[in-house]
């Protein structure tokens, strides 16, 4: 399955204005969060990248690095997450860094 | 379509890679060593190397974030020198 080449520069070049404007936020990201949703908002600009490299390009198999890259995506999310809430968990040992000493260990979070 | 895409994220790798060490803020550092990651995994899906791109995918950007994250979490974010 080919599309009109008109159709892959288009789609080349929405992508890549996509990755410059999440990179710019990304750079100049003043706070932490910007900085993580403009990571996550990276990945998935990846993934639609990869996509519309596989309809350009007619290989099928690189569908599946997309799936393994929205995965992962999801996974350094979910650590970021961690980090942000404070919260540690139930092991003694963990949760003496700044994050647990900025919001209280436990303090109903 | 390849070429003018390739050259577009491998001025983001450079970036990000120099970014990523010059930053001061360790959290920072390790987000945009994700990025990085997530750039290098298109770019080695578009070159066509898929194999490899997995592997950047699974390690890359997802376990190696989260050490990085874990580990900033144990110690400090702020470098000391």
């Amino acid at each position: 399955m080919t599309i009109h080449p008109f159709f892959a520069y288009l789609t080349t070049a929405l992508i890549s204005v996509s990755f410059l404007l999440t990179f710019i936020r990304l750079v100049i990201g003043p706070s932490l969060a910007d900085r993580v949703v403009a990571l996550e908002l990276l990945s998935i600009v990846s993934i639609g990248g990869i996509a519309a490299a596989t309809v350009i390009t007619g290989k099928a198999v690189l569908l599946d690095v997309a799936v393994v890259l929205a995965l992962m995506s999801f996974l350094g999310t979910v650590g970021f997450a961690y980090y942000l809430s404070g919260k540690a968990g139930d092991s003694p040992d963990i949760g003496k860094g700044e994050g647990a000493q900025r919001f209280g260990k436990g303090a109903g979070r | 379509m390849s070429g003018q895409l390739d050259m577009i994220i491998l001025l983001f790798v450079i970036i990000s890679g120099i970014g990523a060490i010059t930053v001061r803020d360790l959290l920072g550092a390790a987000i945009l060593f994700g990025a990085y990651s997530f750039l290098m995994c298109l770019l080695w899906a578009i070159m066509g190397a898929v194999d490899v791109a997995f592997t950047e995918a699974s390690v890359g950007a997802g376990v190696s974030t989260v050490l990085f994250v874990a580990a900033v979490f144990r110690t400090t974010r702020r470098t000391k020198d």
